[in-house]
């Protein structure tokens, strides 16, 4: 039924990466101690921690948009030195170009990768038609629902092909059933393109559903506390025993982090904008 | 599913509604131009003032035939536009870039904001005796009067414009492969502030254009502004009237072109 040809994800590897802030009266905090993590290719990965643990800016120097202080990361052999069309990214707050239309947001990439016009508009149609919006191809981005508009970042990110694709909280300004049913699309999406995804999010029960494996952060500074490796065929069902018990090891795990991370927010330096 | 509005598009309905909103529009300048006329007219009638001091409507409207006919009017009509449009577009050569520049680079935007802040009250008019002193009454003097006019209102929409710019769609810009400062520019920071920029464009031309008349009444020989202080020396309130109208319907039009353009180029919203 699907014609596009999927071009296999790449494997991940971190090694020793940290990152510290100096902030403005001279104190230097330490977001992420140094972290050393090898995700397959192919793997769907999720983050969960509890909030300021620096997952997003984790992902944001996986993606290259903020440097790293200490360490690197590859994908495949490449280092990561900035931006990349070859890393995919998929925001929370959908990120779409207000001023285009559906499909030549979908194009964006595919024309900075100098894909000719038409091909172009073939490719773009063909990943609308992944996510169901062929018919608002013409629409701005304002006349469609949140979920519609994720929609649209998800097919914008796959039609250029990367190696990787990086997923920022992405459901987390959804709806529930919204987002259940996004969680499902993705699925489908992952299944048939074998993309190597990292997927952050708050919701351990999101978390279960979609990961391989499930990497738990620690609250300020972030390191990896835990690692928890999914082997429920899909579609899981979140009702089944065997998903409660991995849900209850993960809360048991997690609320641990929040405890401290709650305690920390009394002494903590007031959160910066 | 949850999130499915009609994909099926209400095109056809929706130019129908527009141009009947046009032409609503239409009607109520009409409604406008009627009731002032009216009063005028009512003024004329009843208090009988002098013909110096206040023509009636059909006087006024057989002038402006006249002036019309020699050639008067859309000489000075045309002198008026080509020294605002020839300011205005040096303005928005300058202020646009430096607008950009003063948005994105923070740094810039300290040292040049306390300069702008400055100079922004002063008004327009405030320039004409120097613009006097330096140019005489040649283009030049009047050309910088606009230019300053029409210069801050430019500046100060495309700084805001630029600064405005959701960092999520830079970061969205820089993922999907504008690698370069030049590539981000042209394909997110631009088009992201062109409304605010179109709006300082839009903003500017009318103050340049009630500029170009104040500068005109006291240092020129030609253009609306010339036209209105003369009739005012010799006594002909008829030619001031006449003046004062085409000074309204020109920037009517031009603000109307400007509108379209806005509405074309405007990814905010109707």
């Amino acid at each position: 039924m699907n014609i596009i040809a999927p071009n296999a994800g790449k494997p991940l590897s971190l090694r020793g990466l940290s990152k510290h802030y100096a902030t403005a009266d001279g104190l230097v905090i330490e977001a992420l101690k140094p972290i050393d993590l090898d995700i397959a290719s192919g793997e769907f990965l999720v983050v969960v921690g509890p909030s300021g643990c620096g997952k997003s800016t984790l992902l944001n120097i996986l993606a290259g948009l903020t440097p790293s202080s200490a360490g690197e990361a590859r994908v495949g052999n490449i280092l990561v030195q900035g931006p990349d069309i070859d890393r995919g990214m998929v925001f929370q707050d959908y990120a779409l170009f207000p001023w285009l239309d559906v499909i030549s947001n979908v194009e964006f990439g595919l024309e900075r990768k100098g894909v000719p016009r038409r091909e172009r508009r073939t490719i773009a149609m063909r990943y609308l038609e992944m996510v169901g919006l062929t018919d608002f191809a013409e629409k701005r981005p304002r006349e469609l629902s949140g979920g519609m508009k994720q929609r649209v970042a998800i097919a914008r990110t796959f039609a250029t092909e990367p190696s990787i694709i990086f997923m920022d909280e992405p459901f987390g300004a959804l709806d529930a059933l919204t987002r259940r049913y996004l969680q499902h699309e993705l699925l489908r999406i992952w299944q048939q393109h074998r993309k190597t995804v990292v997927f952050i999010t708050h919701s351990v029960v999101e978390a279960i559903y979609l990961a391989d494996r499930i990497v738990l952060m620690t609250a300020r500074p972030g390191r990896i506390k835990s690692m928890i490796r999914i082997e429920l065929p899909h579609p899981r069902d979140p009702i089944s025993d065997e998903f409660r018990v991995i849900e209850r090891q993960v809360y048991a795990d997690l609320d641990e982090e929040l405890a401290k991370s709650f305690r920390m927010e009394g002494r903590a330096p007031p959160p910066r904008r | 599913m949850t999130d499915a509005p009609a994909p099926a598009g209400a095109r056809p309905s929706g130019t129908a509604a527009r141009l009947f909103g046009q032409l609503a529009k239409l009607l109520s300048y009409l409604y406008a131009v009627i009731g002032v006329i009216a009063v005028w007219w009512a003024v004329v009638l009843i208090a009988k003032p002098h013909m110096s001091l206040l023509p009636s409507p059909l006087l006024t409207a057989r002038t402006f035939v006249q002036l019309m006919a020699s050639g008067e009017l859309p000489s000075d009509a045309a002198y008026s536009i080509c020294r605002v449009l020839a300011a205005w577009s040096l303005a928005a050569l300058v202020a646009v870039p430096l607008g950009f520049a003063m948005g994105r680079w923070q740094r810039l935007e300290r040292v040049l904001d306390p300069v702008v802040e400055l100079f922004r009250p002063i008004s327009p008019l405030a320039w004409i005796p120097l613009a006097i002193l330096w140019f005489g009454i040649d283009e030049g003097g009047k050309i910088f009067v606009i230019f300053i006019g029409t210069f801050f209102p430019i500046l100060l929409n495309t700084i805001a414009g630029a600064k405005t710019i959701d960092p999520v769609l830079i970061r969205a810009g820089r993922i999907l492969g504008c690698a370069d400062d030049a590539s981000l520019f042209r394909k997110v920071v631009l088009p992201a502030a062109l409304p605010q920029v179109i709006v300082g464009l839009r903003i500017s031309f009318g103050t340049g254009w009630a500029a170009i008349i104040a500068a005109e009444l006291v240092a020129a020989r030609s253009g609306l502004g010339y036209l209105i202080s003369n009739g005012m020396e010799v006594l002909r309130s008829d030619y001031v009237l006449v003046g004062m109208v085409t000074i309204g319907v020109i920037g009517v039009l031009f603000d109307t072109v400007f509108r379209i353009i806005d509405r074309r180029y405007n990814w905010m919203g109707e």
